[in-house]
């Protein structure tokens, strides 16, 4: 058999074993989906969750390393949990809803409680205040208060409770004879504040939190307005119903408090402690 | 499950506001990109050799471009020169300038397979410059590149996906802010697959519709 | 940009090769397989697979690829994000690959096949050495240029969460507010990796003319 013949016959062998070795490594990736109890984690030895993928100071990625608030709790759990824990970290619009179907056992990341999330999830102990207020570019005297917020263009992060809360935006524009502009969505909260400082938008409404640090990064290029909606608090958050998973979540993290490490935390990224938050916190 | 396509039909208003906006950016930009690439192919195919080669490089340099990187140039990088327009211009504008460098390039292609007897008899009886593109060069290559035409119109309709990135308000943007909103992942993108789909088989029924008169014409 | 910043538009350089590379690897054969069940009629499965490929085909790879990720998990399904991201791929790549096939395999003439069929051949034998090898010569310039087109759909794979070239440009650019220099990076990276399918294409081309001719 002349040596061309082999040669070929030798590299379509090898291909095809490497067509089979990724065609089993891809499929080897998928698994059952369901939000797994506390008892099924510990059986199969490991817990799946999912964080945001660039949302400052919560939850980012630094030079190749996930970091942030929620990343470091999430590492003192790592060390006392007794199984491995997966972190998966994904854009925000597809995070909840993975909770709820199963992708995911718990979303370890900056979630706003809100009155319609609590219909599908079941939300743990706060790890943050969470009060909406918006941003507008340093150099724009138009905007000086919330009435004159009316007509103009906002951008949130498409999926975000910051969208929700906009209709309480807009009551308090339309009790003082105004009205919402329109809406711009973005994937994520980089972008929009990208797009702020370009001039597309006009403001941006997000936590009191995010938005201190932006102004901190970005010097001189920002300014912070006024709260835009109620109170509300941050907190992680399992599929509704997940009991086991959340009483064990609820337990880690009242330790945290009890211990100061939590409130250190908050220190270090947040900028500052909340030590009045409440145990749980439901929306009603 | 089934409850979920209910929900989906309950929020039909806002899946369709997206559909109505792909199938104006697609048919747009489909429109415009066949004139701006007929305009291409006619310098592609110019005896001035700057002009075809400035534009092979131009038409060549687009192709290698993935579409949504193009996008994200024009919608974030363009306001660095001074150029800002909302997300929705933003879209059109890439779809067509992209879209243009595909057209010019299958168009030159039906030039090129045109008889030369044609063409010939063509400069013959004094048609010129662009008279001799419209009238005589570009209706046969048009008809003879109906199929491959319909193929980059569909591709446009799928390209018109990635604008949800920059948040044009497109189908797979509805989708997404739908089942985010919902908690209803497979409803709501299975129906924009299938809405995606409608679309598509209804270009190929056009197409279809279009050869067969190009046909009777020949 | 940092020096870091480099460092992840190489990453994600990485990145986006191997991934197309995995999708035009997986993608081939099984287009293949598909076009080979439409060419022989199979009764039930061919026109299970005409309407699949036609689906296929006018998917938009975000979409598909938001549907492979988040919502196949509501029917049991749960994949990572790089499998999510070969897989969407493959998907769509094989459907333009499986007309593409079927594209040779229907132009094929017949004769040689009959000749083959009255010599006594078998069925396998027939379709290795007389079928395949001519198909695959004349299918390779749309195949190559699939796979252009591929390496150009695979930044959808982005909103999955994976950091391709188009994903780490955009994240440099958010975070410095100077979107250019990311962006012209990425495309000269994008524009190499191009052009590298177009030579291989312009290697085959050649290499067939100079076949034809022997």
């Amino acid at each position: 058999m002349s040596t061309i013949v082999q040669t070929r016959r030798f590299i379509l062998r090898g291909a095809g074993i490497a067509v089979a070795a990724l065609a089993t490594g891809t499929l080897g990736g998928i698994r059952a989906a369901s939000a797994a109890t506390l008892d099924e984690i510990k059986k199969r030895g490991y817990m799946v969750v999912a964080t945001e993928d660039d949302y400052r100071p919560f939850e980012f990625v630094q030079d190749g390393k996930p970091t942030g608030y929620d990343t470091e709790l999430l590492g003192i759990l790592r060390k006392q949990a007794s199984f491995e824990i997966k972190q998966e970290i994904i854009p925000w619009t597809g995070l909840l809803p993975g909770v709820d179907t199963g992708k995911y056992d718990a979303a370890v990341t900056a979630a706003l409680i809100t009155k319609e999330r609590q219909q599908f999830l079941d939300f743990c102990s706060p790890v943050s205040d969470a009060t909406v207020y918006y941003v507008k570019r340093a150099n724009d005297d138009s905007i000086k208060s919330i009435k004159d917020l009316s007509g103009k263009t906002v951008g949130v992060q498409a999926g975000s409770a910051m969208l929700q809360a906009l209709p309480q935006l807009q009551a308090m524009l339309e009790k003082e004879g105004g009205k919402l502009g329109s809406v711009v969505q973005y994937v994520s909260y980089p972008e929009a504040c990208q797009d702020l400082a370009i001039g597309r938008t006009d403001y941006v409404t997000n936590t009191v939190i995010n938005l201190q640090l932006l102004i901190k990064e970005k010097p001189g290029v920002f300014a912070l307005g006024q709260p835009v909606a109620a109170k509300t608090y941050i907190a992680w958050a399992v599929k509704k119903g997940n009991t086991s998973l959340l009483e064990f979540l609820n337990g880690f993290l009242a330790a945290e408090r009890k211990n100061g490490e939590m409130y250190a935390l908050q220190k270090k990224w947040l900028g500052q402690s909340f030590e009045d938050m409440p145990e749980t916190w439901t929306i009603t | 499950m089934i409850e979920q396509f209910g929900i989906v039909w309950h929020a039909r208003d806002l899946l369709l506001e997206g559909l109505l906006n792909t199938f104006w950016l697609s048919a747009l930009s489909a429109a415009v990109s066949l004139v701006a690439g007929a305009m291409l192919a006619a310098a592609l195919m110019a005896r001035n050799q700057l002009l075809s080669r400035a534009t092979g490089v131009l038409v060549d340099s687009m192709r290698c471009v993935p579409f949504l990187l193009f996008a994200y140039m024009v919608y974030y990088g363009l306001p660095s020169l001074g150029l800002r327009w909302d997300s929705w211009t933003c879209g059109l504008v890439a779809l067509i300038v992209y879209n243009s460098a595909y057209m010019a390039e299958l168009l030159r292609g039906a030039w090129r397979g045109l008889p030369a007897e044609m063409l010939e008899a063509g400069h013959a009886f004094g048609f010129h410059g662009a008279g001799f593109v419209r009238r005589i060069v570009l209706p046969p290559a048009i008809f003879a590149a109906i199929p491959m035409l319909g193929n980059q119109v569909i591709q446009i309709i799928k390209d018109s996906a990635f604008l949800t990135i920059i948040t044009v308000n497109e189908l797979t943007h509805a989708a997404t802010v739908l089942q985010a909103k919902y908690f209803m992942p497979f409803a709501s993108f299975v129906s924009a697959l299938l809405l995606y789909w409608v679309l598509c088989v209804g270009v190929e029924r056009l197409v279809g519709l279009v050869g067969a008169r190009a046909e009777l014409r020949r | 940009m940092t020096e870091y910043d480099w460092i992840s538009l190489l990453q994600g350089a990485l990145v986006t090769v191997s991934l197309s590379l995995a999708g035009i690897a997986l993608g081939l054969p099984l287009g293949l397989g598909l076009a080979l069940i439409r060419w022989a009629q199979v009764p039930v499965a061919s026109p299970v697979v005409a309407t699949l490929v036609s689906l296929l085909r006018a998917a938009a790879a975000v979409t598909l690829g938001l549907l492979v990720f988040f919502a196949l998990p509501t029917i049991g399904l749960s994949i990572d994000p790089i499998p999510a991201a070969i897989v969407t791929l493959t998907l769509s790549t094989c459907a333009f690959n499986a007309e593409i096939w079927r594209g040779a395999l229907v132009d094929f003439s017949r004769e040689q096949y009959d000749a083959a069929l009255s010599v006594g051949m078998p069925k396998l034998l027939r379709f290795r050495l007389i079928v395949l090898p001519q198909v695959v010569r004349a299918a390779m310039p749309a195949l190559v240029n699939e796979m252009t087109l591929l390496v150009k759909a695979s930044p959808a794979v982005a909103v999955l969460g994976v950091v391709d070239i188009t994903r780490a440009a955009v994240r440099i650019g958010a975070n410095t507010y100077r979107p250019l220099p990311p962006f012209l990076a990425a495309l000269v990276i994008y524009s190499l990796v191009v052009f590298m399918f177009v030579l291989a294409q312009r290697l085959v081309e050649s290499r067939r003319r100079r076949l034809a001719f022997a």
